[in-house]
């Protein structure tokens, strides 16, 4: 597909969009402190609160006394689970009771439960929470994702979490801690008949941290505001995008709930949101005075994805065509209330969407644990699970062959899955990587370098996922003489505000630096669908728009010319003659801030003086519907891969990425400087996890004995490669040009892992840490 | 609040703001708060009489003066504070940020005497008598445009939080070797830790300032 529906989709000719090095509209503000995170609001006469936290990894609170904290001094208010309000609080009083805010159960170490305290600062909170007098019921926890799945083990989760409206209802009960899903398609064994080798194999998948840079946090206060009715208005800084959510769990319409920060720092896709950033209004409410909420480092180790451990099955013919998968894992389901999107959410929605193979079947065990959350999340997210990856490079080494052959063999073509042609985005990613990168494949262990280290390879493609779930409603307008695109804060990293800005100002004939950004928390474009969504599709609709402004000017411009104001006492000398009188808007265009004649663009007048009206276009909706959005995966349009190479140190067990290459088409380049940082951030994510990112757990005491940046260890400037990034257009995306994004599709868990294993022949799980190395080498 | 509006910054915009900023910041105490029951004095004797009389037993908060971006400060915190506390919760500098407070991530970094410093390691009474330099500062100054310039060209940042621990180590490196190779940008960022993962941006952004600066330096000279 291409952006054949859109105006100017079929554009040749870019001025802007595709330039790098235009700063992001709120860079300065980052570069230079200027710009305030929830965690940085500091207020007159602000109280800080403090949520009493577990040391127990599954326990209820049996008894509670809080007499000798709300003595001490500084102490202004202790919320407890017992309080009415806080039971009130996000309940549907229309629909059945949920688990209530705030109870008595803790489901895990540090785990919010039965009180916040609310003090003058944060060390009275910490003392006052010292003095409560508790009684605790501790419970049998579960910390190990395999023995939670035995029977007999502790039960994880004291209440049973609602079902997921968007997995499939599961395929038998639930028994002990362990539900099921199965999901197959196909004849597993006709395929495995099919075949002349079957290969097994087993990945682990660690967990993996969040770790959202800025620690979730917010502060609100409530204030009476006449010109948004009736009642006080909140205000709430730190609710990131979900400015709204807040409002309607206290009962606050959209137009009186305030967020005027702009800044909401990194989330990776973990959009949800934690306790800080939600029960501020309330506290503020009970005590008439501003409340910050903030969490700590250690309180902010929530999971980005789950650990999982899988065991596959793989059937092949001689040539490398797999003809059956068993996909089984088991996974952890972790803590009350986790995401589904790491387990039963994920099937059928996997890693083999793009293989011809026909029989596949995935079935998993869902463990619940006392481990820890996975909010919404998908940095990682399940096609970057690499079994396929894996099954390629397997299949690879027992025949002998290189694995791109093998990636091509088994890859389905761009109609669906029995297209036996190749994407054509995927072979000319292939066609310029292998030049790229000098590719030259070797079975695993045999080659050395000079300085006595293994070498290794691996190779890895991946479709570019595109969503187009999301629609956008765009506005744009022209203010004396200026284009101003009004847009709903906050913002994360994406630089989807400035590819928008771009877009307009590409269609308008202006510099990307007219374009102004008007940032009002009470408008309602927001370009942050998932993913490179929230660039490409929203763009895709802030061109439509841009083009509807386009039209309305240039016919306000004919107006204008041909229907002068009549001379004024004000006016001196002769009325000039306007260069565009007699002309219609069809013979006009927008060419370097001017409104000019198409036939001759030396002639027009600059925007300025073509109109002075004041004029709104606007513009809603999405895109087209993605060609893999339509096949879930089996349709195919833009394509990425990835090369890495590594060297190991067989002696010290150290692994070095010699090169961590990216050739990939996100159909058309929008914004190229925040494209390669994507890029940047997925290696960084996937090289941590593979290399050094691991969550430790006490068994005895189910205490998580990492939950801080000086044991749980992410790579720094001295750990990363160089990453080398060479970028295809193909246009064959369904959003602006024919872009698609890359999303977060080289995210990978395997890469390093793969290379690690071709280099020096064992398999070595996540985290590859030096120790594992020699271990699996027989040598500690 | 209207902290929202004309929130698009330039480099001329985000200079201006943060030079007001370290303008508004007072030099000298004219209240005293009790930190225990916000009772606010007049005086710092009378605080600490208030302290002997209702909070018996309880430390009393002392003043500290602290030199910061050229200016002199004078604030009131409890002895235990950490200067990154105190920036941001007397001072209202946010620029350090809070991302680790255990000294691993660089996010609090500051100038202090000629050598960057974690501010969340620091315990404000230290930093009495010393030059205390903060990003805010270093944005401030002139100098430093074509750093902050070309941060932001190059995408040094995305969500940005670690970003300002960023500019002052490598301040603080320029400040050391004027001319540094991309290797030695990467070894002087090495405390920095930037979740979003922007590493590779970092020495491309310090290596155009380099060169811009360099050839300030010749026009200029
Ligand atoms: S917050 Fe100070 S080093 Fe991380
Ligand atoms: S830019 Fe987000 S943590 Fe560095």
């Amino acid at each position: 597909m291409a952006d054949i529906v859109g105006v100017n989709g079929q554009r040749e000719n870019f001025r802007v969009v595709g330039k790098p090095n235009l700063p992001g509209k709120l860079s300065y503000a980052l570069a230079t402190g200027i710009a305030k995170f929830g965690i940085d609001y500091v207020l007159p006469n602000m109280l800080h609160a403090k949520f009493l936290r577990s040391p127990y990894a599954n326990a209820l609170i049996k008894k509670m006394d809080i007499t000798k904290a709300l003595a001490l001094p500084g102490v202004v208010d202790i919320v407890t689970w017992e309080d009415e309000d806080i039971k009130r609080l996000g309940q549907n009083p229309f629909g059945p009771p949920s688990r209530p805010y705030l109870d008595n159960w803790a489901e895990q170490e540090g785990a919010e439960v039965g009180c916040i305290v609310v003090a003058e600062d944060e060390d009275i909170c910490e003392e006052a929470l010292r003095l409560l007098d508790i009684e605790w019921e501790v419970l049998g926890h579960v910390v190990d994702t395999l023995k939670g799945r035995e029977p007999g083990a502790p039960t994880a989760h004291m209440v049973e979490a609602a079902p997921d409206p968007f997995s499939k209802p599961p395929e038998k009960p639930k028994q002990g801690n362990v539900s099921y899903a199965v999901t197959t398609q196909g004849d597993i064994e006709k395929g495995f008949a099919e075949a002349d080798h079957i290969i097994e194999y087993q990945l682990k998948l660690p967990a993996f941290a969040s770790h959202m840079p800025n620690p979730p946090s917010s502060v609100a206060w409530w204030e009476d505001n006449p010109y948004h009715g009736e009642g006080p208005d909140l205000h709430i800084e730190g609710a990131v995008q979900r400015r709204e959510n807040v409002g309607r769990m206290y009962g606050v319409s959209n137009e009186k709930t305030v967020q005027e920060g702009l800044f909401q720092g990194g989330k990776y896709c973990d959009w949800g949101m934690r306790k800080s950033q939600e029960i501020t209004p309330l506290l503020a409410r009970r005590t008439g005075r501003p409340v910050r909420c903030a969490y700590t480092r250690e309180e902010t180790f929530d999971f980005l994805m789950n650990e999982r451990f899988m065991y596959l099955k793989v059937g092949f013919t001689k040539d490398g065509l797999v003809t059956a998968i068993d996909d089984f894992s088991i996974a952890d389901n972790g803590v009350y209330g986790s995401s589904s999107f790491g387990t039963a959410g994920d099937q059928g929605y996997g890693p083999y969407y793009t293989f011809k193979c026909p029989n596949i079947r995935q079935q998993m065990d869902i463990v619940d644990t006392n481990r820890g959350k996975m909010y919404v999340s998908g940095q990682h997210c399940p096609f970057n699970w690499d079994s396929g990856t894996m099954a390629i490079y397997l299949i690879s080494e027992k025949l002998g062959m290189d694995p791109i052959d093998v990636a091509l063999i088994n890859v389905h073509g761009p109609a669906s899955q029995e297209d036996n042609t190749i994407t054509p985005s995927l072979l000319a990613c292939i066609e310029e990587g292998k030049k790229f990168v000098n590719w030259n494949w070797h079975k695993a262990g045999e080659r050395k370098l000079e300085d006595g280290r293994m070498h290794g390879a691996s190779f890895r493609y991946q479709m570019c996922p595109r969503h187009a779930f999301s629609g956008y409603d765009c506005k744009l307008e022209l203010k004396n003489g200026v284009v101003h695109m009004p847009t709903q804060g906050p913002c994360t990293g994406i630089f989807a505000v400035e590819c928008n800005a771009m877009v307009v100002a590409e269609e308008l004939g202006l510099e990307y630096a007219d374009v102004a950004i008007d940032f009002d928390y009470r408008e309602t474009f927001t370009p942050v669908g998932g993913g490179s969504d929230g660039t490409t599709a929203s763009s895709w609709a802030m061109k439509e728009c841009a083009n509807i402004l386009k039209q309305k000017i240039l016919e306000s411009a004919v107006n204008k010319a041909n229907n002068p104001a009549p001379p004024s006492m004000f006016m001196f000398g002769q009325p000039k003659e306007n260069p565009l009188k007699g002309h219609t808007a069809d013979e006009l265009d927008m060419i370097n801030g001017m409104v000019c004649l198409k036939a001759d663009p030396s002639v027009g007048l600059p925007l300025r003086e073509a109109t002075s009206e004041n004029i709104f276009a606007t513009f809603s909706g999405r895109p087209p519907t993605s060609l893999w959005t339509m096949g879930m995966g089996k349709m195919l349009d833009t394509m990425n891969t990835a090369y890495c190479e590594v060297a190991v140190d067989t002696e010290t067990g150290e692994v070095e990425i010699l090169r961590f290459d990216a050739v990939a088409d996100p159909g058309k380049v929008m914004r190229p400087t925040s494209l390669e940082s994507q890029i940047d951030q997925v290696l960084f994510f996937s090289q941590g996890c593979q290399l050094l990112e691991e969550y430790v757990y006490d068994e005895k005491t189910g205490v998580r004995l990492n939950n801080n940046m000086i044991d749980y260890k992410k790579p720094t400037t001295l750990d990363v490669p160089v990453i080398g990034k060479k970028f295809l257009e193909t246009r064959a995306g369904n959003a602006a040009y024919g872009a698609n994004g890359i999303s977060h599709s080289l995210a990978n868990t395997h890469a390093i892992i793969i290379a690690i294993h071709n280099a020096i022949g064992v398999w070595v799980d996540p985290p590859a840490t030096p120790d594992k190395i020699l271990k699996a080498l027989g040598k500690a | 609040m209207t902290e929202a509006k004309d929130m698009t910054f330039t480099l001329e915009t985000a200079h201006a703001k943060v030079s007001e900023m370290i303008g508004a910041i007072p030099t000298a105490l004219t209240e005293y708060r009790c930190p225990l029951c916000g009772k606010i004095f007049g005086c710092y004797a009378d605080l600490k009489q208030h302290y002997a009389v209702e909070h018996v037993g309880a430390i009393p908060p002392v003043t500290v003066v602290l030199t910061l971006n050229g200016k002199s400060c004078e604030v009131l915190i409890e002895p235990h504070w950490t200067l990154k506390r105190t920036l941001q919760f007397r001072l209202g500098l946010t620029g350090a940020k809070h991302m680790c407070d255990k000294g691993v991530c660089g996010s609090c970094t500051v100038i202090m005497d000629g050598r960057a410093v974690l501010s969340c390691q620091m315990l404000a009474i230290e930093c009495e008598g010393k030059e205390i330099q903060t990003v805010e500062g270093i944005a401030a100054d002139p100098k430093w445009k074509p750093l902050v310039d070309a941060y932001c060209r190059w995408d040094a940042m995305q969500c940005g939080y670690c970003t300002p621990g960023f500019l002052v180590s490598a301040k603080n490196l320029l400040d050391k070797n004027p001319n540094p190779t991309v290797d030695e940008i990467n070894e002087a960022l090495s405390g920095n830790i930037c979740i979003c993962g922007t590493y590779p941006r970092h020495a491309q952004a310090i290596r155009e300032a380099v060169e811009k600066m360099s050839e300030g330096a010749v026009t200029n000279g």
